[in-house]
């Protein structure tokens, strides 16, 4: 029993070295992506988010969302759905667990 | 490798601004429910300790050995009780037994145990 363990214990390093040379690539990929498209925005964009915004209640009211195509409604239906589940992700940091209130 | 896409400012605001409201939505909602939950432990735990005093007492009269004390001035109520009860059966005296108080102060009556008389 003991001996296992030592044997374990002794391959911790070759496995840790293992892990790093597998992560590195997809760590480097992930950055390359994160970097332009998970930035938080900066105080110059946020009145571009602002007129966005205004220009989607205007193409509400003129009825022009009407003329959208079902794969765009869709995307954009993603989309819409992505940012509602960044919510939630909030809650669950708020909250500190992932499944339920722990009171 | 796809080149990253310019993600419009609108949808890069939307995101973290719901990330923010979420964090402070999960801490609000999760203060606010400690206590309710607290408050309701408490209160199970009172009613268990009632419910188990109510099982020991009945366990106690089924098998015979409850100790009651009874005023020593209540000699008549004391007899008019004992004598009618006498005369029940052991599930009437369960019955009769599930229906007051739990205080001890309360019971007066016996049918097969013993009984101590006390001044007070």
């Amino acid at each position: 029993m003991a001996q296992a363990v030592q044997k374990m214990v002794a391959k911790v390093p070759t496995m840790i070295g293992a892990a790093v040379t597998y992560s590195k690539p997809r760590l480097a990929t992930f950055w390359y992506y994160a970097r332009v498209e998970l930035v938080p925005p900066s105080p110059a964009e946020i009145p571009k988010a602002i007129e966005g915004a205004t220009n989607l209640i205007k193409g509400f009211q003129s009825g022009r969302l009407g003329q959208t195509t079902v794969k765009d409604a869709l995307r954009n239906g993603l989309v819409a759905t992505e940012v509602l589940m960044w919510f939630y992700i909030g809650e669950c940091i708020g909250k500190k667990g992932i499944i339920g209130y722990d009171v | 490798m796809a080149p990253p896409v310019a993600v419009s400012p609108l949808i890069k605001t939307a995101r973290y601004s719901a990330l923010i409201v979420g964090i402070i939505y999960g801490k609000m909602r999760y203060d606010n429910l400690k206590p309710i939950a607290a408050e309701e432990r408490r209160i199970e735990e009172e009613e268990k300790k009632i419910r188990e005093e109510q099982e020991r007492i009945a366990k106690q009269l089924r098998e015979g050995s409850l100790v009651t004390r009874t005023h020593m001035s209540d000699d008549y109520n004391k007899t008019k009780y004992s004598r009618r009860l006498l005369n029940c059966t052991e599930k009437c005296t369960l019955i009769i037994l599930s229906h007051t108080c739990v205080e001890k102060s309360d019971f007066f009556f016996l049918s097969s145990s013993q009984q101590v008389k006390t001044p007070f």
